[in-house]
């Protein structure tokens, strides 16, 4: 399979292609350059799948385990060598890497395609197009990595170009500070991220993926505390990736970005990195109990949280990342019960429907002048009408209504697992339908204020045919693409877990309630739905909104979960202002005025030694007596 | 004198006969060009003898030199020096002055004296070499007799330079008084086996103060900054590397021979000396404008680091001093190259001014100066960092804790000096008027071709020191025991 | 006479080398030095006539006012005849010791005299030949 090495080099190729020459092509052929590699490397990945399901996975998924995971090696190479360590640049594909693959390449070069048309005009069309291969080829080597060290370049890589692309309108202030705000708070992560790395090294003495994942269970005791901690630092790492709490202040701002970087890196992929690292590792989340209660609450709580968020802010964009926050909650939650098949499928569906929502976003914000504020929007279901349909399909995925949509499925079986799964419990089942109810809310409040009532912005232009296309297919994959897996006791259709069954182990699950849990979930949905239709559709005849926000204790509230809780405040007293003050407190830096000294006896033994030179041969002749009387009364 | 200690004196006899055919050559009216080729042909024959004689060694004769490893090391370096200053010249003088013949018979006599140094075994030959050395110097110095500031520089240095000698004689004769031989191992012999003797120490203070001026080391060294910038550039150069190599050869020489180091009086002296110098230099340098004063003072402090490898008087010792110095010579060789390069007819190219964005205006010698700089301040890569490393190395080896401590400190301050002259090469400024077309193409591309190659030298010997190193080590094992 | 003075060194390889005897032939010439001069300068003052004016008490510098100004130019060429002399004359004075042991030196001396006179002849040469001793221009 030496074919899987081109699907990250075109990408990468595309972006050296733009780098140096970017400024001197045509807007037409950095288009063409800047989508045609990222759709090269989807034909090949898809070429790939196809080889993948040839070659025994699909025997797998009808329920014919075989023995041995299927996966493709393929080594390029010696990267370093220090003492004991030797990394290789070696990729290794299994059916895990292939979703996250596929997801990346598919979603990437529909995203492309949109792009072309959606920067057109850009001073900065080239630099645009060069961060995204560069991103793309960055997130193909972190899900293709084999061992840890190349994961973490591409983990960083995916960081840097996150920060290029959010600072990509670097003009303005505010999207520097953005950028950076994502930049340095990932970093947090990324820190711990490296620390778990070296700790695993110097437990198991090798960083290759498929070693350590053999190697770990026969080490480690269950629920060790080295075990744990390594765990735990990696659930850090993709906290900050993922944008999970505490970590996740950074995800709302980032919006900065033009809208296709939201869909693609905020939305659909690298914001899943942590997803993939924590479904990659599951072997050391496994012996580690602790670790995954970890990771299930901080699901549970960042579902939530961000929900609430989600539900009252009014920048179309920041909804939804918060939604976004919310739903990469569900993911966590998955994984924190044993779910790795339901997380993936989260966040197999989630691509679709996020990329879509903010692709559409997108398109809107467009065709009104870059407004931003769903409350100066309405009434576009007529004057935009493909965008409407559209974003109604991702709208009803992510809000997950029953049975029609992709988001219904996986969202149903991560609920169903939360409860019943060995890990799981009705705590967190109770939140991850409290979770529910909200998305659906805000996800009703968010078309029904955009696009129904009456129009209150112009609407300057329509989107062209290149940003419809990806807006429909993927609202059509929003729409079908749960089909490959349906709850148990409905169709035994299981082609997504039978597909991951050779990587990631099913949760062990106590049986019972589906069919009350699946009820629950419908009638959490519809009664999300339902509300949001009454406070919203027909806000002006019952007025509830209105008297709300006259009631200081209820404009608290909104303001409080507008602000997100307010955790950028408490950064901000905890540690910023803190640090921002020492800093300013050693502005004139104390250890600098040791250097400052150095240099003023410097300069003061240069003045008075210089008087010496002052040319005059007697003053010489002076001086070397001077020397001898020196010398002699240092002998005597 | 037999026939081996003949051959062995070959190199020299050599070397003496070059002044001989140069005055000669003018006496029969032959032309600058002549001379320089007859002089270049000369030195190219000493280096012949030397590698003719080199089986031949050690060899002594008795009484007055030694022909060892150390000599014909040390007076390789010499040779090598002269042949780059010789080339520098040509233009130099070429174009300054109407009568730039004798120049190259005082030249090669200086460089005569500073051979007989680096041989010397005896207090006659050592003043011989000395003189020799000096009264050529004096008349080098001011060679260029229309310029006031050169003729004031061979002033100073003519009674500066008498004023030393005369306390080497008094050092001498101290030391005469005390041991009872001139010779370096009679002295060894005559110095009491226990105890201080006074009168040797007495002596040998004397002695370092005539050193110690040669070398231009704190506090002796206030000749050093009016010299540098009155002589002619390639008399600079002369000053700063052939005579200074000669009378530190002799130094080690001494030392060696009469184990200087198991002195503390004579090594504190050393001590105070050499730390002293390096303070003085550099910070004496700190705001200096003028590039050969600038260099004055960096070769002030450059000899108190050397005089860290002379302290611990082992062969590692021994061993950095010479690669240290034939690093610095490299260094200074290219450096005074551009500046020789850039002086006009009225005056040499002092002022750091004329070296504002000379790179971006020939690139070649910017580029020259530049490294020769970072080679002064010893940045890696560069021959200047492996020098100062391998002293430091001699240094620590012996836990001469001070010096070394001072030679780092101070060292930090010489490269705030050393990059703000490499700043102002790369300055941007508008472009100049293009230069006028050499009058001797020939030699003006020789010489570029020169420094080229010492830049290379450098980095050579920055990089791939290990052959140096190693040739160096095998002629030191070279000597009389 | 001559012999005793010239060759005081070979005279004294005796048996009592060390003895104050050694330096009587040195004691007898700086009597004779004296006893020559003094009788010199006796005799004249006695047997010349006198006349005393103010310039002849002066004292004599060689033709240069003894007191005033001494900064006053002078042709080079007198100083280079001057110092030409110098170095001549002492270079001349290497060959009285030479001649004193031109038997126990032999044929090595001899040749190394003939260099030595040939670096002189270069020196002079060149002197010659850079027109140094030519009075006029």
């Amino acid at each position: 399979m030496n074919e899987l090495a081109y699907i990250p080099a075109l990408p990468l190729l595309g972006f050296l292609v733009l780098a140096l020459g970017g400024r001197r092509m045509s807007q037409k052929a950095v288009a063409i350059t800047g989508a045609g590699s990222v759709c090269a490397a989807a034909l090949l990945t898809m070429v790939l799948c196809g080889q993948f399901f040839g070659s025994g996975a699909v025997g797998a998924a009808a329920g014919h385990a075989s023995p041995a995971s299927v996966h493709y090696d393929l080594q390029l190479g010696q990267w370093f060598h220090a003492g004991a360590l030797s990394i290789s640049f070696g990729l290794r594909v299994d059916s895990l890497s292939l979703v996250f693959m596929f997801i990346i390449t598919f979603v990437g070069a529909l995203i492309h395609l949109y792009s072309t048309a959606f920067m057109r005009g850009d001073r900065d069309y080239a630099r645009f197009f060069a961060c995204m291969n560069l991103f793309v080829c960055a997130m193909l080597i972190l899900v293709m990595a084999d061992n840890l060290v190349l994961l973490y370049l591409g983990w960083e890589g995916v960081g840097l170009c996150s920060y290029l692309l959010i600072g990509f309108w670097y003009d303005s202030p505010a999207n520097c500070l953005a950028a950076n705000k994502a930049f340095i708070i990932t970093r947090i992560g990324d820190t711990a991220l490296l620390i778990g790395l070296f700790l695993l090294f110097k437990e198991l003495a090798t960083l290759d993926i498929a070693a350590i994942l053999r190697q770990s269970p026969g080490h480690f005791r269950l629920g060790s505390p080295v075990i744990t901690l390594i765990a735990l630092l990696f659930l850090a790492g993709g906290m900050g990736k993922s944008a999970q709490l505490p970590l996740q202040t950074w995800l709302p701002d980032a919006m900065a970005g033009p809208s296709p970087v939201s869909a693609l890196i905020h939305a659909a992929t690298m914001v899943t990195a942590g997803v993939y690292l924590i479904a990659r590792m599951h072997v050391l989340f496994q012996l580690s109990p602790l670790a995954m209660t970890v990771t299930a609450i901080t699901g549970a709580l960042t579902l939530l949280v961000a929900a609430c968020s989600a539900m009252v802010q009014t920048d179309i964009k920041r909804i939804l990342a918060y939604s976004t926050i919310s739903q990469i909650g569900y993911m966590f939650l998955a994984l924190g019960v044993g779910a790795y098949g339901a997380a993936i499928f989260h966040f197999f569906t989630h691509a679709f429907f996020k990329a879509l929502l903010f692709l559409a976003a997108g398109a809107v914000i467009e065709s009104l002048h870059h407004e931003h504020n769903i409350f100066r929007m309405g009434g576009l279901k007529d004057k935009l009408p493909v965008v409407y349909w559209t974003f109604l399909a991702g709208a009803a995925s992510l809000a997950a209504l029953p049975l029609v949509s992709a988001g219904f499925y996986s969202k149903e079986q991560i609920l169903w697992y939360a409860w019943r799964a060995a890990n799981g419990g009705t705590a967190l089942w109770l939140a991850a339908l409290a979770g529910a109810v909200i998305t659906a809310f805000y996800s009703t409040r968010l078309l029904l204020v955009v696009f129904w009532g009456e129009a209150k912005t112009s609407v300057s232009s329509r989107p062209g045919r290149l940003i419809t296309i990806p807006l429909i297919i993927l609202a059509f994959l929003s729409l079908t693409a749960g089909f490959v897996e349906w709850p148990h006791n409905l169709l035994p259709v299981h082609l997504f877990s039978g597909f991951l069954q050779s990587v990631l182990p099913a949760p062990a699950t106590r049986s019972g309630g589906e069919t009350i849990g699946q009820l629950l979930a419908v009638m959490a949905t519809l009664a999300g739905i339902g509300v949001g239709y009454q406070l919203y559709h027909r806000q002006p005849e019952i007025g509830i909104i209105t008297r709300w926000q006259q009631r200081p204790l209820a404009a608290a509230i909104r303001n409080f979960l507008f602000g997100g809780w307010g955790f950028d405040r408490l950064y901000d007293t905890l540690f910023v202002r803190p640090l921002v003050s020492i800093t300013r407190l050693n502005r004139a830096d104390i250890f600098d005025q040791l250097y400052v000294a150095v240099v003023r006896a410097a300069r003061t033994g240069h003045r008075l030694l210089s008087a010496s030179q002052n040319g005059s041969l007697r003053w010489y002749a002076v001086g070397v007596l001077m020397g001898i009387l020196f010398i002699l009364t240092l002998l005597l | 004198m037999n026939e081996l200690q003949f051959q062995a004196l070959l190199p020299f006899i050599v070397l003496a006969a070059a002044s001989i055919l140069v005055i000669l050559s003018i006496a029969f009216g032959r032309s600058h060009t002549f001379i320089q080729v007859a002089g270049f042909g000369m030195m190219c024959l000493v280096v012949l003898a030397m590698w003719l004689v080199r089986d031949a060694l050690p060899r002594e004769i008795a009484p007055l030199l030694v022909v060892d490893g150390l000599g014909a090391l040390f007076t390789g370096l010499i040779i090598f020096s002269v042949l780059v200053i010789g080339l520098l010249s040509f233009i130099y003088f070429e174009e300054r002055e109407e009568n730039p013949k004798e120049y190259y018979i005082l030249l090669f006599l200086a460089t005569l004296g500073s051979a007989v140094l680096t041989i010397s075994r005896h207090f006659i030959s050592l003043f011989i070499g000395l003189e020799l050395l000096s009264v050529s110097l004096y008349a080098l110095i001011a060679y260029l007799r229309t310029r006031n500031n050169a003729v004031e520089a061979g002033m100073k240095y003519l009674m500066l330079a008498a004023l030393s000698s005369a306390f080497l004689l008094f050092g001498m004769a101290l030391i005469y008084l005390e041991t009872g031989s001139m010779e370096f191992t009679g002295i060894a012999r005559g110095l009491p086996s226990s105890g201080t003797p006074i009168l040797f120490i007495m002596g040998m203070g004397f002695l370092l103060v005539a050193i110690g001026f040669k070398l231009a080391l704190a506090p002796f060294h206030l000749w050093a900054a009016d010299v540098y910038q009155g002589a002619p550039s390639p008399v600079t150069v002369f000053i700063a590397t052939v005579s200074k190599t000669g009378v530190f050869a002799v130094l080690l020489r001494f030392a060696q021979a009469v184990h200087l180091q198991q002195y503390p009086a004579a090594m504190t002296i050393v001590v105070v000396i050499s730390v002293a110098s390096m303070i003085v230099g550099n910070l004496l340098a700190l705001q200096q404008q003028n590039i050969k004063r600038l260099l004055a003072y960096s070769s002030i402090a450059h000899f108190g680091y050397l005089l860290v490898a002379f302290l611990p008087g082992d062969a590692a010792g021994a061993e950095a001093g010479f690669f240290y110095l034939l690093a610095y010579s490299i260094t200074l060789l290219s450096a005074f190259g551009v500046i020789t390069l850039l002086s006009t007819r009225q005056e040499d190219a002092g002022d750091l001014s004329g070296y504002r964005g000379l790179f971006w205006r020939d690139p070649v010698m910017g580029a020259v100066l530049a490294v020769a700089l970072l080679s002064l301040a010893g940045i890696p890569l560069t021959a200047g960092f492996l020098g100062k490393f391998l002293v430091l190395g001699a240094g620590i080896g012996r836990q001469l804790w001070v010096p070394v401590i001072v030679l780092v400190l101070t060292s930090v301050i010489g490269l705030y000096f050393y990059l703000r002259v490499i700043s102002t090469l790369f300055e941007k400024m508008p472009p100049a008027p293009a230069r006028a077309r050499p009058l001797h193409p020939f030699f003006y591309y020789a010489t570029y071709a020169v420094l080229i190659l010492l830049m290379g030298l450098s980095f050579w010997l920055g990089t791939f020191p290990r052959p140096a190193i190693r040739e160096i080590e095998a002629l030191l094992n070279i000597r009389l025991l | 006479m001559d012999i005793i003075l010239l060759q005081a060194n070979t005279l004294t390889t005796g048996a009592n080398q060390n003895s104050s005897f050694s330096y009587f032939p040195i004691g007898v010439q700086l009597l004779f030095a004296l006893g020559f001069v003094g009788l010199v300068l006796g005799v004249t003052h006695l047997l010349g006539p006198k006349r005393k004016t103010a310039e002849k008490l002066q004292n004599f510098e060689s033709g240069i006012e003894g007191v005033g100004n001494a900064r006053h130019p002078m042709a080079i060429k007198y100083f280079l005849v001057a110092i030409l002399f110098v170095l001549f004359d002492v270079e001349v004075i290497f060959f009285y010791p030479y001649a004193v042991n031109f038997r126990g030196l032999g044929w090595n001396g001899f040749v190394e005299v003939l260099l030595f006179v040939g670096f002189f002849l270069a020196g002079f040469i060149y002197i010659i030949k850079k027109g140094a001793l030519t009075w006029e221009d």
